[in-house]
């Protein structure tokens, strides 16, 4: 009896859904009235979320500059913080918020996986990113709405190859790098850039990204005697790979990304063992040029603290978001992706010029670390 | 049926829901449902089946990724992925699963939580996996032309899916299995002698646990169309973990209620998060301390504080109806123990022990303290493996067989220190000693569960009569850890009769009774023998030894001194010393017990 | 045969760690059988004190060390204050009410120091000691030594002390113990606030040869939790030799498994508990079913 009501009540429903699913009624567009809403999006909590915040600190300065020097044709821009705690998941689900609650752009994520498990949603939804990601899969997505404020990977480990190779001379490299998104992106990078110069490394050693103890992965290495040793890991793992190969008598150079050029490097490595170690990155430290200089001077002024490279990649992205902005009017989608695809400036981390991969900057320099400080590698 | 009604709005409710969200609430209404399945099925494996397993978040893993990885590597079909990945999911439930068979609690948490580590280790390294990065372009499920790549009708798959499994899943709890299943959370000595295949049964929680966790990651993939490392990581295992806890992890719908509780908070509390994982703890921590059945249990927690006020009535045992007496069967011998020796750790608590019991007959075995007469009915109901000697149940040699094999060969017993599930009221004690099938029998519920409803129905009404007959009525619904001792030594008669067996081994079923209390046990016996059954019984009491018993053996440090008539017995000159000198005794028999449970465990 | 040797003092140096967090875990778990799985994260509040303390006090480590065991007996009392409604109840409720704990030690962590952590500097300044080739770093002794001192020192307190005895009886018969006048609240609390200082310790010790940063217990409770249970659970010997072993494994499948060394580490785990679930030494534990 029940029953019967039940399923006649029920087959209502059905037919009530399949004559009108339901769905959002197109997103009306952003208001041109309003402030602007940008999304930031970045771990602010979890193990990787000391990035986040100070991407976020970057991209706040960018923003708070220009909204105090008019806006975008008189309009504030409005900056939200996400917290996409590190996990690709919570990414999809922000993405879609974001897109639903009706943002123009987007900064961040500084995880490659984050980023490019939220690609796809943002391209649909033509929702520009700028993002912090250097991973090389983020440039083979090759979406139009997904642009890079740093060099990939790829970039990062050529320039390296060259100089250690073409330009040093070096032949005996060992490698040690961690399977996480980050490690294995640089790890195959500097593979591939060894490979074209016929370098074969003496010894490749992975080991994972919650690993502390290396004395056997070190221990193999050292038996090779390598001149230089590549380290493929984020800062704080670099630094413990290099004071466990201090400590077992390993006197090869070592050579990274940006990871190895950051100052929690130098002290969980210790100054000493940090010396020398070759950094190559587009953004060398806060002293390279006059134009970073008064960056880090406005930086520590604004937050008490030393920037670094993420704050000025994100500072970078959001500059970039800005100058594209103007160039709509504040709009978004398509146009706003094509602007950004046309900005050329000259960054903190250099020269932006988009390619259709979505990569703005090709070339980052070598430094070398000197107590716990990168400077500019005068040869090169 | 009508208690099916409140289904109704709800349904409605449900079916509605998406009218009233906008896009990305729409989306967090589907992640909720996936992290509701994924709570059902941590809530029946460790709730429900009490396996601690920390390793759903990677059962979730396993089908999400096995989808991700066949759809996008095999280039095979969506649908025919996800059964693939079911599949997957069950096999891999059945292998972290095993562990199971040779410990439990935190040592099964760590060596499952060690196991979920080892699966996240693995997708981070193997290129079939995506590495580090994940693998993204899940294509999106086919629906005869529905796109389900709208969040609002993805929902509506969910939502059929999540009631299914729902249903299955209350089904299972409300059901002999799920019966089981708490009888052996609570007491998995007690459950074995009542028949329950413990080693299946432990397997058959993580199946489900598999099964739960399979059938979430396959609506995972087919929402987020994603799928990376770190989203089945511990962070995410102790989440889920919360929500069951703070649910109500016995619960199958307080699960729900806390997963798609704590999702919409998580969800809330998005910009906040580090707040919010202090929340969260604070939260469990207190849950656990103050409310340890979870927001499910909360209605009763207060009831029975409102009931502490008013003084609840004193429960009361009605008469027993006695069994229909059946003509002696032939003289033919039921238990047959020949030359039984037990040691521990060298020990000898039975030496050399036999003795035979003829049917119909009531056998007393009495004997000071640490005599070894327990020891012999754990042999006996194969709680011991002895290491010599036999025991030969009507013919058949049945050493060493487990304890639900006695079971099932229709030997009950009762226990000396009361072992009925304090979780489960009187009644469904009893539905445990009735249910008598296999575990086997279980392929049932998801191929014909009417059955298995129509099974339970004619279970309930045989559990009627036997409360009836055993004058249980009042107490029924009670636990029984709320009644007196007097009362739970009738249930625990009463749950062994349920058994219908032809050997009843009692041990010392009226200490801790007074005077009226054993004149009716004795009754009870007397009809229970009357109907067939032979009673094998340790007692201390021996007015009733003398006045029950056909025949009496005597053991003294673990070996008979004596066998015969009681009278005969009781002025037999080695039972008198044996007697006298009890006081010096040590008592060896408990402890080395006890140490044997403890590495049995 | 170097790549050996200098494997087995990284497995050691890791393994007198891992043993310090399992004597932890076993201690509280033979007096009172309780399971703590925010042993990991005490260990973490534990380094970050003492590293806090020595870095911005400029106090000699060995007093940061012993800041950091005060700090943390109280957690660990406070912890055992939080949980004695369920002692001898509900093992299941307590275990998942510690893990609880963690996690409020852990976000608790993230809101004062923040999610970054901070490197230690080494408070032992000399260089490696060379062996014929194989290095070892004088910190590396350092932590060994007061690994070992430390497991002493309890052995000398257990079995020589008045309060140390008592706690050895509850462990054994808890109601025996009641008979005899053994405050039992009082001995469990102690064996907390005694379990908690060792994690303490094991913190301190682990600061400056890693980093210290909110997360950092979680692994360490693990492998510590799964060292105490190879040794056998509650079995003081068996923590020390669980952990050396559990150190050892580690080191081994990281050298020899490379990026599949956490596969192999937890699968032979899970292999060898199969084989074993008591343990090399067999639990030692208190029957209170």
């Amino acid at each position: 009896m029940h029953f019967t009501r039940f399923s006649i009540a029920a087959a209502a429903l059905i037919a009530l859904a399949a004559c009108a699913p339901p769905g959002q009624s197109g997103s009306t567009d952003a208001n041109a009235t309003g402030p602007i809403k940008i999304a930031n999006v970045n771990a602010q909590s979890g193990q990787l979320s000391s990035l986040g915040q100070w991407e976020h600190k970057g991209v706040k300065l960018a923003i708070e500059e220009a909204n105090k020097a008019g806006g975008v044709n008189g309009r504030q821009i409005k900056l939200d913080l996400f917290d996409s705690q590190g996990d690709p998941t919570v990414g999809t689900n922000v993405a879609r918020k974001i897109s639903a609650e009706g943002y123009i752009a987007m900064l961040g994520t500084a995880e490659s996986a984050v980023t490019l498990a939220m690609a796809p949603i943002l391209k649909d939804a033509k929702i520009p990113n700028i993002t912090s990601g250097q991973s090389p899969k983020l440039a083979e997505l090759k979406s139009p709405f997904l642009f890079l404020n740093a060099p990939t990977s790829v970039t990062f480990d050529e320039t390296l190859a060259k100089y250690l190779v073409d330009d040093q001379g070096k032949k005996k490299i060992a490698l040690i790098s961690n399977n996480g998104a980050y490690g294995s992106g640089e790890h195959d990078a500097f593979l591939a850039s060894l490979k074209t110069r016929s370098v074969t490394p003496l010894a490749d050693e992975v080991v994972t990204p919650d690993q502390k103890d290396f004395n056997s992965n070190l221990a193999k290495i050292r038996e090779q005697d390598p001149e230089v040793l590549f380290i493929g890991a984020e800062e704080v793992q670099s630094g413990l790979i290099a004071k466990q190969a201090r400590e077992l008598g390993i006197k090869a150079v070592f050579a990274g990304g940006a990871p190895v050029g950051t100052d929690v490097y130098a002290t969980t490595a210790g100054l000493e063992n940090a010396e020398g170690t070759i950094v190559s990155s587009p953004y060398l430290s806060n002293e390279a040029t006059p134009e970073i200089k008064a960056f880090a001077d406005k930086y520590k002024a604004a937050y008490k603290e030393d920037a670094r490279m993420h704050v000025a990649k994100a500072y970078d992205g959001a500059s970039i978001l800005i100058e594209a902005l103007k160039q709509t009017k504040g709009e978004g989608g398509q146009k706003l992706a094509d602007a950004i695809r046309g900005v050329k400036r000259a960054g903190l981390l250099g020269t932006y010029a988009y390619d259709a991969n979505g990569v703005g900057i090709h070339e980052t320099k070598i430094g070398l670390v000197k107590d716990g400080k990168v400077e500019p590698e005068a040869a090169s | 049926m009508k208690r099916l009604l409140w289904l109704g709005p709800l349904v409605v409710a449900a079916w509605l829901l998406p009218y009233g969200l906008g896009g990305y609430a729409i989306h967090v209404a589907d992640v909720a449902i996936i992290f509701a399945i994924l709570a059902i099925g941590l809530g029946l494996t460790m709730g429900v089946a009490g396996q601690i397993n920390l390793a759903q978040v990677a059962f979730f893993g396993v089908g999400a990724y096995t989808v991700a990885i066949l759809t996008t590597q095999a280039g095979l079909g969506f649908w025919t992925a996800a059964a693939l990945a079911l599949l997957a999911a069950v096999i891999f439930g059945v292998l972290v699963g095993i562990p199971a068979l040779r410990m439990q609690s935190h040592y099964l948490g760590i060596v499952t939580l060690g196991l979920a580590l080892a699966f996240t280790n693995w997708v981070t390294n193997a290129h079939i996996a995506g590495r580090a990065e994940g693998i993204s372009d899940i294509p999106v499920p086919p629906m005869f032309g529905v796109d389900l790549s709208s969040g609002y009708l993805f929902y509506y798959v969910e939502l059929i899916v999540f009631a299914l499994a729902l249903a299955f899943a209350l089904l299972v709890t409300r059901s002999p299995l799920g019966r089981r299943l708490r009888a052996m959370r609570d007491d998995d000595l007690a459950a074995g002698a009542l028949g329950a295949e413990i080693p299946l049964l432990r397997m058959t929680a993580f199946v489900l646990s598999g099964l739960y966790g399979g059938l979430a990651g396959i609506l995972y993939a087919g929402l987020i169309r994603f799928v990376a490392p770190e989203s089945f990581n511990i962070a995410n295992m102790f989440l889920l973990l919360a929500m069951v806890i703070i649910g109500g992890r016995s619960s199958i719908l307080g699960c729900v209620v806390g997963a798609v509780g704590l999702s919409l908070v998580r969800e809330a509390l998005l910009d906040a998060s580090g707040f919010a994982q202090l929340g969260y703890g604070l939260v469990v921590v207190l849950v656990v301390v103050f409310a340890p059945k979870g927001l499910a249990g909360l209605p009763g927690q207060l009831r029975t504080l409102l009931r502490r006020g008013g003084n609840g009535s004193r429960a009361q045992l009605g008469p027993f109806l006695p069994y229909d007496a059946v003509p002696a069967a032939a003289e033919e011998e039921v238990l047959e123990i020949r030359e039984v020796t037990m040691r521990f750790k060298g020990l000898v608590a039975l030496d050399a022990v036999s003795l035979t019991v003829p049917a119909g007959q009531i056998r007393g075995i009495v004997g000071p303290n640490g005599s070894g007469k327990t020891t012999l009915f754990n042999v006996v109901s194969g709680f011991y493996r002895p290491s010599q000697g036999s025991v030969v149940l009507r013919g058949d040699d049945v050493t060493a067989m487990a304890p639900y094999q006695l079971s099932q060969r229709r030997v009950a017993r009762t226990f000396q220190n009361l072992r009925l599930f304090e979780d489960l009221s009187v009644r469904e004690n009893l539905l445990l000693g009735l249910d008598r099938t296999r575990t086997t029998w279980i392929w049932r519920y998801p191929g014909l569960p009417w059955k298995v409803l129509g099974y339970e129905r004619e279970l309930r009404r045989r559990a009627e009569a036997l409360i009836e007959r055993f004058g249980l009525a009042e107490v029924a619904d009670a636990e029984p850890r709320s009644l007196p001792y007097g009362v739970q030594r009738r249930i625990e008669l009463a749950r062994a009769m349920a058994m219908e067996p032809t050997l009843l081994l009692l041990d010392e079923p009226a200490a801790g009774m007074n005077g009226e209390e054993v004149r009716r046990l004795a009754e009870i016996v007397r009809s229970i023998r009357d109907s067939g059954v032979t009673v094998v019984i340790i007692e201390h009491n021996m007015g009733l030894v003398m006045s029950l018993c056909d025949q009496v053996t005597v053991l003294s440090s673990g070996r008979v001194i004596a066998d015969g008539r009681p009278a005969e017995v009781a002025v037999h000159p080695d039972v008198v010393a044996a007697y006298l000198g009890d006081s010096m005794s040590a008592p060896t028999e408990e402890s080395a017990e006890a140490a044997i449970e403890e590495a049995s465990r | 045969m170097q790549v050996f040797l200098q494997t087995l003092i990284g497995g050691v140096t890791f393994g007198a760690v891992y043993a310090l967090v399992a004597m932890g875990f076993s201690i509280v778990y033979r007096t009172m059988g309780l399971v703590n799985f925010a042993h990991g994260s005490v260990v973490m509040i534990g380094a970050y004190a003492a590293s806090t303390f020595y870095m911005a006090s400029k106090l000699p480590f060995a007093v940061a060390i012993i800041v950091a065991i005060a700090v943390t007996a109280l957690i660990g009392l406070v912890i055992e204050l939080f949980l004695r409604p369920l002692e001898n109840k509900d093992f299941t409720l307590m275990l998942i009410g510690t893990i609880g704990f963690g996690a409020v030690l852990e976000a608790g962590a993230v809101l004062i120091w923040g999610a970054t952590g901070h490197a230690v500097p080494s408070p032992v300044a000399t260089g490696p000691i060379d062996v014929a080739g194989i290095r070892i770093p004088t910190y590396s002794l350092l932590v060994i030594a007061v690994a070992a001192a430390a497991t002493g020192l309890l052995a000398l307190f257990l079995q020589r002390t008045k309060r140390g005895a008592a706690m050895q009886a509850v462990a054994m018969d808890h109601q025996a113990a009641t008979a005899c006048g053994i405050h039992v609240g009082r001995s469990n609390a102690m064996a907390f606030a005694i379990g908690a200082g060792l994690a303490a310790l094991a913190g301190s010790l682990i600061g400056p040869m890693l980093y210290v940063n909110p997360t950092m217990g979680g692994t360490l409770g693990i492998k510590g939790f799964a060292a105490a249970m190879l040794g056998g659970f509650g079995s003081m010997p068996g923590a020390i030799v669980g952990g050396l072993a559990f150190g050892l494994l580690d080191a081994f499948a990281a050298g020899n498994f490379q990026e599949y060394s956490e596969l192999v580490t937890f699968l032979v785990f899970a292999a060898i508990v199969m084989i074993r679930p008591t343990g090399i030494f067999g639990e030692a534990t208190v029957n209170r079913a």
